[in-house]
Order: C-alpha cells, then structure tokens, then sequence
C-alpha cells in the first residue's frame, strides 16, 4: 500500500466542541498516525477562514486525503467535500468525524470525552485510509409529476406545477376532484364559501392543457427512482362516458337503489348511478359498482335504457395505465377519527351527534337541508348545539395524543354559523383550552365568543345519552369548578384528524415512512418539511401532520417548487457511494434482494446485480450478507475492521 | 409405521423410470449398528437401504456438497437427484430452497416422517448400556430393540433419543414428492425444554459453563462442515481462502480482513461459535447434526436453539417452515412487534 497523505482539521465550534473535548490534545494525537501528515485545529473550521486553511492545507502537504473531526455530516459533509474538490482532490477521499453530536454535547466528563473524540476521529483517519476516489453518477429527469389525491393540496400542487410548464398527471380516488375542501361550508377565518373559492381551481385544473386528471383511479406500484419513477395507475370504470354525459339526471331518476350519500357524510342518499356533487369534475354520472344490481340488461339496466346521449357503457373495463414521472407529490388528506371508537358519546349511533364535517354539510348552501340548520332526527331546528372539541384528539391514554390543529377554530366556526342561522338558539363550547395561532384567527374566536354570544366552557364532556328526545350531555366547568349538565338538541363533535385511509398503502407503494401517529413522515422535521425520505417524492397537505387550508395551499406550493426545482437540472447526480456484489462470494441466496428497502438488488445468472442508480448506499445489504459478498463503496467491510480497531485501541 | 419396503420400492422404480439420477440414503454401516449414507444409482441397490433409529445423519448436507462438484466441473444438473429426508432434514431442504441454493426441480424428497419415533442419541445409549456395544438397532413401537453379544436389549425410546427428537414440534417432512409413515408427532418434551433447564442457571453460572466448553473447543470444524447451511465459499475464520480475481487489488490481497484468527484460544473461539449461530440465526432447523459431530462433546444446540426460539417469539419465524417464505434476516412486516428496540 502506497503511503497515504491524510490531513485532519478539527474544530473548536466556538466551545460548543472545546468546552467538553481538548481540542488541541485531538489534533496532536492525530499527528502521530502513521497516515497523517498535518493535523490542525481551528475555532471555527467553517468559517470562510477555516475552509481556506483547509484548502491551502490540501496544497501545502499535498493530501490526498481529509477528515475534518467536527459536527454531523448532515450539515459540514458537503462544506468540506467542496473544498477537498476545489483543492484538487476527489470529494469522496474527504470523511467527517462527529466529535459533537456524538461525542461533546453527550458527555460532561472532559477528559473521557477527549479518549472518545481521539478515538472517533481515528477511525475516521483509517476509514478514510481506505477511501476510494468515486465520480458521482449522473441520471438524467423526465419532466413530468405525479400528484396523488385531488383536494385542495393536490390541486394548488398540480396547478402550480403546470403553470411553471411542467406536465403533470393527478390521480385521484374518488369520482371528482376536491377532496374534503369541497365538502365545507364557509371556511374561518374570513368565512368565505369554500366550494366558491375551490371551485375554479377545479375547473382549472380540468381545462389546464399540461394537467392529466385522472379521477376514479388508484396508484398501484411505483418502480424506478428520482427523475426516473414509473408509476402504474388503476383506472377505474365509471360505466359512463364523461364525454358524452350531459348531467340531465335522467339516469339517477330511473335508478331503483338507493344508498348512503358519503359527499354529505350519510345525512343524505343517492342512486347506484350519481353524481357527487352539481359542480364536480369531471362533470360526469358514475355508476356505483358495488350498489348497482349488476350491469346486467336482464335484471335491471334502467338507466343505460333512460340515456339519450347514450353515455352509459356497461363494457367499461378497468384499465392499467403506467406514466413515467421524474418527482411524485403525495396528498392523500386526512379522515376523521371514527365515532364509533368513542363510547362515551354514543359510538356513532345517537343521530343527532354530528361529527364536524357532517355539520358543515348541515351549514352548506348546498347541503341536504339547503343551508338551514335543522336536526337528522327529526328536521327541528335544535336550539341547544353542544360543540366539543379536542374528541379523540390529545388522548395519549385512549386515543390520539397529537392536537389535531384546526378543531379549535373550526368549532368556533361552527358555533359562529350557528349563531348567525340560529340567532335565538345557544352555542355551548366544551374546550380544554384554545389555540388560535395564525393571521385574525385569535380576534375570529374573540368574536365567537363576544359578538356571537356562544357560551365557552373549560373543560371535558364525561358522557352523554338520549333522553326525551334531547341529548343529556353530562361535563364539567373547570373555571367554576361545577359539573354541568346541558339537554342539548345537537351535539357536534371536533373529531380527530388522522391520515386517509390510503394514506398507509401510498407509503407502502412508494417506501415513505410514516411517523408514530401513521402521518407520511417528512425528511427533516425543520429543515425538509416538504420531502419524504425518498429523493422525488414530496409531501403536501393532510397526509403529513394536521392542518388548516392556508397552511395546505402553502405546503403544496413548497411541494410544487421543490419539485420544479428538481427537474429544472438536466442531469441529476447520485452518490457513487453504492454497493457492489464481489461476484465471488455470492451465492444468489437472494436475501439482499428481499432486504433492500430501495428494491436495488436482483439477481442475473444467480447472482446479485446492483442498481447504482437505485442505490442510497444504506449497507442493509451488507449487514445481511452472511457470506460477505456485498459491500458498500467506501465503507467496506475492510474499512469497518479497521475503524473498529482503531476504536478499540488496536 | 414405516416399512422399508415401501422406500425401497420407491426408489427403484424412480431410478428405474430415470426419474432421478441417483437416490441418498442409508444402508448398514461397517462400523457397528450405525446405518451410513449411501449415493445408490442402480435399482438393484434399492434392496441395500435401511431405515433404522441410527439413521440420524442430515442428508442434505450432500445435496450442497453435490452442488459444489458441479459447480467445479462447470455442469448443471440435468436430472434431480433423490434424497430419503425425515422432517428435520426436509426442512433444512426448504431452508436451501429459499436461498436459491438449487432448483426445487434438482432435488427429489422421498420423505420419511419419523412419526416421533426419533433417533438414537449414541452417547445417552453409551451410557445406558455401560460398556456393550450394539451390533444393530431397530424400532418396535415405543421403544428400540438393540441386538448385542449378550442378546437382545429392549429399551424405551424417550431413554435413548436424541434431545431434538423428544422436543420435536413436526416430525413430518412437509417438503416431499413421495412420504413415508404418517403426519403424527410425539412431542416428549416441550419445545426448547433442553435450552429451558440451561437457562435456569443464573447469568454468571451460564458464562463459566460457555467459557469452560470453549475452552475445550479444538478447532476441528467439524460442525462446520456437517452442517447443510454452512455453505459458504470463504468462512468468516478462513479469509486465508481468499479468492483472487481480476477485481481483487493488491490491498486487499495484502490487509485481508482477519476477523477471527484461525488458532485455538478461547476468546477467537468464542467468537467463531457466536458468529456461526448468528449466521444461522433464522436458518438452522435444529438437525443438531454439529453437536452430534462435536469431538469434545460442546452442546452447541444450546447455542442454535436460543436464536431460534429468539426468532419464533419475536418475529414468529418458524425456519424451514415454507420455501415461499423470506428469509429471517432480509424480511420486515409492518406487524413486527419490534418490543425489544422501543
């Protein structure tokens, strides 16, 4: 082995390194490896003074190889690297040592830290013996995004992205666009109507030539990688031709099944053939499969007979489209937390508690009652709502222990528009207390509770039950200290959000990760709160955290830009630092193959073959490998033996 | 109850149709009662195989082996080869299978379920016999009827068999293309009761024991090479083997990895047989063929059987169970309970 010429830098970071690790003492230490020919130290190490002392370092000794002992990679990696390439040497000969996260801010002890900070960076000094000079490998993009779910989050994405020229293909699962956005009423805080300010969105979306909608249609595999994704979509059949549909309704008047109306939450029903909503897009009749008799002209086929336009096409096949993209931006929204895990009010099963959204289509101009507040039992006007927030939310014990974000001010909402239908009637809140960050939101709360007159009271609902036609809602004042007990004619609930019921699969399809509460997990909770952990794939909406529209919009924006600014480049580069299979050893056991998060590896001619492109240099391969056959380029197994020596004093 | 008759018949007339290339199988031994196994590939030797308690040897160690010479002289089977597996040995079979060592097409199981009956563990019989030694053994219901100089010595199974027999959980072969005996299990003891009563002594009583045993160990690698699934081409000991190719760079020649030496001292021992379980940890099927093997008597099954019991109670993974299943080490479910990481 030719002689190495390693240079290490270790930094101060003011005291954040040097109050708990003797800086100098490292570096000293690190002059006596047999590799190393300069070791300094320095207050700053990335200021611009430290990186030019690393540069004229690299020229002055001629190295030909670096460590820098100094904060997680995660932030200085690609600082030093940089210099390492602007000095004359290849990026990939340069290695950090975490002498701070992993070793100063942990310990308190200062002269037990220095051993550890000694030891860490000379496993670094013999790691980066090893090292190889690799060449990034570069990929090229196709310029089209994948936006997954048609609300609010995956329209402003799409539309953001078309508008900047790229192609886009909106998948969305139900009939039309939308999503939950479309289902509200008036939204707070300035309660403007919402299908009002949604629905030219949608109909941009429709008309917008560089937007493929695709309704009615499920994503079902995704294979390929950043700038490279083939996404393989399900297209549902509508058995009604949106071309040819001219909404008469003739069809639905025919229909002899009715069910439940999921747009109006259930209050409401429909026919097997229907159409969502009067503005939907596309504007289209959809025939039920699951209600409808069966397709079949014998049995019933009523509908297709009362069609003039003749739309109706009970032949429609389901149909497997495959789309190449080079970013995807998932939004698959949210559900609300089911009433039917909440005994104590009534599990779903009382008919005049709502959940929120079902109040907001009670509220809607469009709603079953045509905006006129009345109960489902029995079309009274109710003149004692009971609102309770934070249900099923910020429950660690029983429920979900996250706050749900928007309940505090869509309750108030509610008891707002209640008010204003119902001026005679009251407005009870049951709050734990209220939280109303954002622009006006504080003074639309104030007003609720002022101008409005809804009458707030600190603390939680115990129970409720049915009695003589009303609901006996059983709670407790914490200001007053007094238990109350209100015979309410409603009761609205501000039930949980939780991520769709799609949400998993969508992860699972495209290797996101979820967080602990099952939201899709971002890359960095403060400084990547748009990307997944996947390259290319985005996060925007519901799906990733509760959250309110302005939030949503902004969310997807960010999504959209990081998306544009992806395939704006024309080639794209992935780290070289890959696995590679020595042909040797393997045996074609396969289980890399199955162990490979990032589906990387398979086998030709009975052994592994890695896909460099694919490839996030994770080593889970490696560390499966019971034969020693795969390793990962600069972290070989032959570096880690000597990294391990090197820590155990060898 | 399974009639040798019945396997004989079989297996002549599967090399009698040129079904298969040759059947594995055990026929009486030259050294006492002990049956030995036997690559016949005429129909007429199908009259030699035997079926007895001694039969204990995991025949698809020879199934790698066969592998291996082939891979050497560049040839790809044409025709399966057959094998006579109890359900022990057919499981380390799937094992082979899963890790696409050959093709389920190469290999043909002429499965033999024990029905729990077992087999012979030599040094409990040693013990029980003080000093006679058996010219034959065969089965007799509960029991295993040895012939000796001073006659005929009847014994009950559960004195004699191995351990893995008596806390055997499925002792019919369920990977098979013909079966013999039917799908019944005894169950003696409870499954891992051997690890059980070891596992009762305290901590540092179970260190000494290993430190004691290891000491012992000489290195032989006896186990290693009886065990169907260690069938690497380099050893994590041997990197003395490493294999050069074009690829290989003068570094790697000059600094090979020695994560192990190669000589005999306890501490390198200990790591040897810590690395071997682990590298069987999800694979091993409990034949218990390297603690039969072991010259120095190490009870290695302790060792194997803690990962697997490890394994079926943290990830419910039953090794052997199905071909279709992945591996232990390379699979995930998002139902894992994971308990031990929270």
């Amino acid at each position: 082995m030719s002689k190495k010429r390693t240079g290490v830098f270790v930094c101060h970071c003011g005291n954040n390194i040097a109050a708990t690790v003797d800086v100098a003492r490292v570096a000293q230490e690190m002059a006596g490896e047999e590799s190393v020919v300069c070791a300094k130290d320095y207050v700053y190490m990335c200021s611009d003074p430290g990186q030019n002392a690393v540069i004229q370092a690299i020229k002055d000794n001629q190295l030909d190889s670096v460590v820098v002992s100094c904060c997680s990679p995660t932030l200085h990696e690609k600082t030093f690297r940089d210099n390492a390439r602007a000095a004359g040497l290849n990026e990939f000969t340069c290695e950090i040592a975490n002498i701070r996260e992993q070793c100063a801010w942990v310990h308190k002890d200062r002269a037990k830290a220095t051993e550890k900070a000694i030891k860490i960076s000379r496993s670094a000094v013999r790691r980066v013996s090893g090292a190889k000079s690799l060449e990034p490998i570069g990929i090229g993009v196709t310029r089209r995004v994948l936006v997954i779910g048609g609300g609010i989050a995956g329209i402003q994405a799409s539309l953001d992205l078309a508008n900047a020229g790229l192609e886009v293909v909106l998948v969305e699962k139900q009939a039309t666009l939308g999503g939950h956005m479309i289902q509200l009423s008036e939204t707070f805080p300035t309660l403007d109507c919402s299908q009002c300010i949604l629905s030219p969105k949608m109909v941009e979306v429709s008309r917008h030539p560089k937007i493929k909608l695709m309704t009615y249609s499920e994503l079902q595999e995704v294979s390929g990688y950043v700038g490279n994704f083939k996404a393989k979509i399900l297209k549902k059949p509508t058995y009604v031709d949106p071309e040819k549909c001219k909404i008469c309704d003739d069809c639905s008047q025919v229909c002899p099944v009715v069910v439940p109306n999921q747009y109006d939450l259930n209050l409401t029903a429909r026919r097997a053939i229907h159409i969502p909503y009067a503005q939907a897009i596309p504007a289209s009749y959809t025939l039920d499969i699951k209600a409808c008799l069966g397709l079949n002209p014998v049995v019933c086929g009523k509908c297709k007979d009362a069609c003039e336009a003749q739309a109706i096409n009970y032949d429609m096949q389901p149909e497997t489209v495959v789309e190449d993209v080079g970013a995807i931006i998932v939004a698959t929204g949210f559900d609300l937390y089911g009433q039917e895990k909440l005994g104590e009010f009534g599990q779903g099963k009382i008919e005049d508690v709502l959940d929120g959204l079902q109040f907001e289509r009670l509220c809607s101009a469009s709603g079953p009652t045509k905006g006129r507040i009345l109960r489902p039992s029995d079309h009274t006007e109710p003149k004692d709502v009971v609102f309770i927030q934070c249900v099923g939310s910020r429950d660690p014990a029983r429920h979900c222990a996250y706050c749900s974000k928007i309940c505090c001010m869509y309750t108030a909402k509610h008891a707002s528009l209640y008010k204003h239908h119902v001026p005679d009637g009251r407005a009870w809140v049951f709050y734990i207390d209220i939280r109303s960050g954002g622009k006006g939101y504080e003074e639309f709360v104030q007003r609720t509770m002022e101008e409005d007159e809804a009458i707030y009271l600190r603390g939680r609902v115990s129970t409720l039950y049915q009695q003589n036609g009303k609901i006996r809602v059983m709670g407790t004042d914490t200001l007053s200290g007094e238990n109350v007990e209100i015979d309410a004619d409603m009761v609205v609930l501000a039930l949980a959000m939780q991520p769709s019921a799609g949400t998993a699969e969508a992860a699972k399809v495209l290797k996101i990760g979820r967080d602990k509460d099952g939201f899709l997990a971002e890359a960095h909770p403060k400084l990547k709160p748009v990307e997944s952990v996947t390259v290319g794939v985005y996060l925007a909406g519901t799906a990733q955290g509760p959250k309110d529209i302005p939030e949503t919009v902004s969310q997807a924006s960010a999504a959209a830009a990081k998306a544009i600014i992806l395939l704006s480049q024309d080639r794209l580069t992935h780290a070289p630092t890959v696995a590679q299979v020595r042909k040797s050893h393997c045996t074609g056991c396969e289980m890399c193959v199955d162990a490979c998060p990032y589906e990387a590896i398979h086998l030709e001619n009975g052994k592994a073959v890695v896909n460099d492109v694919l490839c996030e240099g994770c080593g889970t391969c490696s560390a499966t490998c019971v034969r020693a056959a795969i390793e990962v380029k600069n972290a070989t197994p032959m570096q880690m033996n000597q990294m391990i020596e090197a820590v155990l004093g060898f | 109850m399974i009639r040798i008759e019945d396997i004989r018949t079989q297996a002549r007339d599967i090399l009698e149709t040129g079904e298969v290339r040759a059947v594995i199988g055990w026929r009486r031994g030259s050294r006492g009662m002990a049956a030995e196994p036997v690559l016949i590939s005429q129909p007429e030797e199908a009259e030699s195989l035997v079926w007895d308690p001694t039969c204990f040897h995991n025949l698809s160690l020879n199934l790698v082996q066969e592998r291996k010479r082939l891979a050497r002289k560049g040839m790809a089977s044409n025709k399966p080869l057959a094998l006579v597996a109890k359900g022990c040995d057919a499981r380390s079979v799937t094992v082979l299978l899963q890790e696409n060592h050959f093709r389920r097409e190469d290999v043909y199981v002429l499965g033999v379920s024990c029905e729990g009956s077992g087999v012979l563990d030599e040094r409990k019989l040693a013990r029980v016999l003080d000093g006679l030694t058996p010219d034959s053994a065969a089965y007799d219901g509960d029991d295993y009827v040895f012939q000796t100089e001073e006659g005929e010595k009847r014994l009950p199974a559960r004195e004699v068999m191995a351990d893995r027999c008596l806390e055997c959980r499925s002792a019919y072969p369920r990977l098979n293309n013909a079966v013999f005996g039917e799908e019944k299990t005894r169950g003696l003891e409870a499954p891992f009761a051997a690890l059980s009563r070891f596992e009762q002594n305290r901590g540092a009583e179970r260190w000494d024991f290993w430190k004691r045993q290891f000491e012992r160990c000489i290195r032989c690698f006896a186990c290693r090479s009886v065990c169907p699934l260690c069938y690497c081409e380099e050893c994590v000991v041997d990197s003395i083997r490493l294999e050069v190719t074009p690829e290989t760079t003068a570094d790697e020649k000059a600094n090979r990895i020695r994560w192990i030496e190669r000589s005999a001292s306890r501490s390198d021992n200990f790591g040897y047989h810590m690395t071997r379980a682990l590298h069987l940890a999800g694979r091993c099927i409990d034949c218990a063929e390297c603690e039969r093997v072991c010259p120095v008597h190490i009870p290695l099954r302790l060792l194997n059987n803690k990962l697997e019991r490890e394994a079926r109670e943290k990830f419910g993974y039953e090794p052997g169970a199905s071909v279709d299943l992945p591996a232990l080490v390379s699979s995930f479910r998002d139902d894992d309970p994971n308990e031990f990481i929270r």
